[in-house]
């Protein structure tokens, strides 16, 4: 076998690897491993009526914060 | 009677206490008022798939809760519990009650959602914790309180700076380089494999070249990433002038990669990266055992300082006001309310009551106290209006002095130093004399810098901390385990050693020997009378020995000895139901006492301070309290005894004598011999009387005790024992303990104590008993030989492996295979803890 395969197959393993690792480590640090049963429950429950109310989440958010921002400006101290 | 289960909370009940509802034709039924609220509420706002969801799990009855509302506004409260985030919303963690399944979470978000000026809810269903972001100009604290509490649910507040999260943090941290560490470790192995196999059947050099690199870009980050916890620490002790195994392990890890790395760039000899990475992993997984189980000390005052008060009321002028408690000054009049908690200390001007001081004293009896009494902070007023004028300010008042006495204390707590550190400590130095010695006598004797660098480093990598590494964590982990099965809670590892090394017990007499309530122990019944009446009396009372005699008698219903009148099925189906569902009987109380309407009606209910009550009950007048009330109501009673004494008359007529008294706990007196055997010395302190105290000491076979210690006089006693040379266990339930236990070198804590007690302690005994305090004894020094086999074992394989790397016959394979092999052994030994617990 050359040895540039045997380079190219252990790069690319190791890097898939890496790539894998480097997903667990981002959901590790974001927290979405803390609550087992939710990551679960989601995939049992959660279907189009969660995912509107995600994005009615989000809305509320930005407007909540747009009217902040609004706010500030209209006060000129 | 057929029973049928609750549409809201599946309870079952029979069908005769239900509540019928007819919903969009069809037939609902409820346990109470509560649920039915509840369902009706769900109904209208589309809500109702919470119960497809729900399935057939149960929930505890939605019991409506009249607390006030408004205390979530009050400045001091958001100043405590609030962040003010930089948008300007404000976040807070809550502790949400009832959550029993994930529908609940889907319904307690869910609302939330819909709740407008809610920015964000999200619930963690492991661990009831929800973070509440919300903007202050659209809706307030207490409405989105309102909102989970009319669906069924409780909210509190919880800190969350302090306690877990920290630890939460550091096991993340450590996680995240433990799998790192083993992601490299598993893929350096099968390269390293094809290492070995290539050490006996020859391999090309440019392969072994590709490998070698291969393993480089893996063995990196483990060292850098995983292995900085060894770097810091090894730092740390550095900086403090001692040598931990920390340094040896961060040594011979950067030691095997330099030269690895350097072997690798010019092509000769052997790397060493597999080595690396196995060293930096085994012992980053040791490491991790313990953090696990750590707790921080630190935060326990928190908790204490939630159960604050943050604004007491002043009157000025005949008008009331709100203050914050900083701000109340000597002189000023402070209205106290049953069921709040006193926070400055006090004399009473106008009223009287009766104080809960269990948390200065640990007696559950409340003291009577009138005008010109003193009230001291820390005490509950339990019944009745009082005013009294503040004697000191808030940092000078008792409750103040406590926490911050108990802050020092826990800064102050003893550590014993772990066998492990001291060993590793010379083990290292000594490795790394020998290493270095090694490596002069081969540069001499071979003259070659080179191979004298490898023989120093093999010795160094073969002395293999490994073993040295897992020897206590893997040993503590079992023990840990046992214990654990068994209801006893270490919190942190380490404690078993330390525990195994006491040589005195201290013990809390209220709560923890005996059981800490007053419980009947006689009962006469004079003449012939329904006891159902007085149980209706007994429970619109929250003294003790109301609540004795209360549970008494239900405990005889259930057993089937009461009255069986029909009138008290409903609350005996109801108390079925909770003991069939393994609830305590505590937690049932608290749930279903007030919430069931019984038949029997009771009007005209007083409470006559620290006498007694009376009322009239199906019509008749009732009577119970002690030998006073009753003779302020014209009837002559002749009774003497030294326990507490609780008379019952229907229509002017004694006609039952409960005699109730301090239960010593169960095997409490067996459990003190056994651990009198193992050579401990056994002493109680109690806040007691001297004669009260006398009793329970002769009865258990206790030859030292003191008697009425208020709770720093506690900590004095343990700091006298610590001066003596003492390594002390003390055992303790309530607030009053909580100074000496912080200052015990292991403190536990019962199960359902204080929360100051409990998060102060080092183990909790979730049963309780006292018999549980032997087998920590037991288990502990159990684990701790195991520990001291796994070191010797360690050691051992020292004596053998380390001759022979000096001597230079030490190539990769031999030192990953002897490596392991040690490593195998210390687990094994630890795993016989578990055969011999049998």
């Amino acid at each position: 076998m050359s040895a540039g395969i045997i380079a190219m197959m252990l790069g690319i393993s190791t890097l898939l690897g890496a790539l894998g690792l480097a997903a667990l480590l981002w959901g590790l640090r974001t927290g979405q491993f803390d609550d087992t049963s939710k990551f679960l429950d989601g995939a049992r429950f959660d279907g189009e009526e969660e995912l509107k109310d995600a994005v009615m989440m989000e809305e509320k958010r930005k407007k909540a914060l747009e009217k902040r921002r609004k706010d500030k400006r209209v006060m000129p101290d | 009677m057929s029973k049928i289960s609750c549409d809201h909370c599946n309870l079952e009940f029979d069908e005769k206490v239900m509540i019928e509802d007819e919903i969009d034709g069809e037939k609902k039924y409820f346990c109470c008022k509560g649920c039915q609220g509840v369902y009706h509420l769900l109904k209208e706002e589309g809500l109702d798939s919470f119960y497809d969801k729900l399935g057939s799990t149960k929930l505890q009855p939605a019991v409506k809760k009249e607390d006030d509302l408004k205390k979530f506004d009050l400045e001091g409260f958001i100043k405590k519990y609030v962040k003010v985030r930089d948008d300007g919303l404000y976040e807070i963690n809550l502790i949400i009650e009832g959550i029993h399944c994930a529908a609940c979470v889907w319904l307690n978000e869910k609302v939330l959602h819909q709740t407008p000026g809610v920015i964000e809810a999200t619930i963690n269903y492991t661990n009831n914790k929800a973070k509440i972001v919300w903007d202050p100009e659209e809706i307030k604290l207490s409405k989105i309180i309102e909102t989970i509490r009319s669906i069924g649910y409780n909210a509190y507040p919880y800190d969350p700076k302090l306690q877990e999260e920290r630890a939460v943090k550091q096991r993340r941290e450590y996680y995240a380089r433990i799998l790192v560490a083993v992601f490299a470790t598993m893929n350096i192995m099968w390269i390293a494999i094809a290492q070995y196999v290539g050490l006996f059947t020859g391999m090309r050099r440019d392969i072994k070249d590709i490998l070698n690199f291969a393993e480089f870009v893996l063995a990196t980050p483990t060292l850098f990433y995983s292995g900085w916890v060894y770097y810091r620490s090894a730092y740390y002790g550095l900086k403090h002038r001692f040598v931990n195994m920390d340094l040896l392990v961060a040594t011979g890890a950067t030691l095997a990669y330099i030269y690895s790395v350097y072997a690798m760039i010019t092509r000769t000899g052997e790397v060493y990266f597999d080595s690396v990475t196995m060293i930096v992993t085994f012992i980053l997984v040791g490491k991790y055992l313990e953090v696990l189980s750590k707790k921080q000390a630190v935060d326990t005052l928190d908790s204490i300082l939630g159960t604050i008060p943050t604004e007491v009321t002043v009157v000025k002028e005949n008008e009331k006001a709100l203050v914050m408690v900083e701000n109340v000054e000597p002189g000023d009049i402070i209205e106290i309310k049953p069921g709040e908690k006193v926070v400055i200390d006090g004399v009473i001007i106008n009223g009287s009551a009766s104080f809960d001081e269990s948390s200065l004293t640990g007696e559950s009896e409340p003291v009577f106290k009138k005008e010109g009494d003193e009230v001291l902070s820390g005490s509950i007023c339990i019944d009745g209006v009082v005013r009294y004028r503040a004697k000191k300010d808030f940092s000078a008042s008792l409750l103040s002095n406590i926490v911050s006495l108990l802050e020092d204390s826990i800064t102050k707590k003893p550590k014993i130093e772990r066998l492990v550190n001291q060993i590793s400590g010379y083990f290292s130095v000594t490795i790394l004399s020998i290493a270095f010695l090694t490596f002069i006598g081969w540069y001499f004797y071979a003259g070659e810098f080179e191979k004298a660098l490898i023989v120093a480093i093999s010795v160094v990598v073969i002395a293999c901390p490994c073993a040295l590494g897992l020897a206590t964590p893997m040993a503590t982990l079992v023990g840990i385990g046992i214990a654990a099965k068994r209801g006893l809670l270490f919190k942190e590892a380490a404690f078993l050693e330390t525990m195994a090394k006491s040589d005195m017990l201290v013990l809390d007499k209220t709560g923890t020997i005996t059981e800490g309530k007053p419980s009947v122990i006689t009962y006469e019944k004079l003449k012939d009378f329904d006891e159902s009446i007085v149980l209706e009396l007994v429970k619109n009372s929250n003294h003790p020995i109301s609540k004795g005699v209360e549970r008494f008698i239900v405990e005889k219903m259930v057993r089937g000895e009461g009255d069986k009148g029909v009138r008290w099925q409903g609350d005996k189906g109801v108390r079925w139901q909770g003991v069939k569902e393994g609830r305590s009987e505590d937690e049932y109380f608290r749930t279903h006492t007030h919430t069931h309407t019984s038949i029997l009606k009771v009007e005209k209910f007083k409470e006559i301070k620290a006498k007694g009550m009376i009322a009239k009950i199906g019509g008749k007048r009732v009577l119970g309290g002690n030998i006073e009330l009753l003779k302020e109501f014209g009837i002559d009673v002749e009774i003497e005894s030294e326990n507490s004494i609780f008379l019952v008359a229907i229509e002017n007529e004694l006609v039952a004598v409960f005699e109730l008294s301090d239960k010593i706990k169960e095997g409490a007196a067996e459990a003190i011999s056994k651990i009198k055997e193992l050579g401990i010395r056994v002493v109680m302190l109690t806040g007691d009387n001297e004669k009260v105290a006398k009793k329970v000491a002769d009865t258990l076979g206790i030859e030292e005790f003191y008697a009425k210690l208020l709770p720093q006089d506690k900590s004095a006693y343990i700091d006298k024992f610590h001066k003596d040379g003492h390594i002390i266990v003390m055992a303790g339930d309530g607030i009053n303990d909580s100074i000496a236990l912080a200052r015990s070198d292991i403190a536990i804590a019962m199960g359902s104590g204080a929360d100051v007690a409990i998060s102060v302690s080092d183990i909790v005994l979730l049963d309780e008993k006292p018999k549980s305090i032997y087998e920590a004894y037991k288990i502990s020094r159990r684990t701790f030989k195991a520990v001291k086999e796994n070191l010797a074992l360690s050691l051992i394989y020292n004596t053998f492996a380390v001759p022979v790397a000096v001597m230079g016959f030490v190539n990769p394979l031999v030192a990953a295979i002897s490596m392991s092999l040690s490593s195998l052994l210390v687990v094994g030994n630890s795993f016989r803890i578990k055969l011999s617990d049998k």
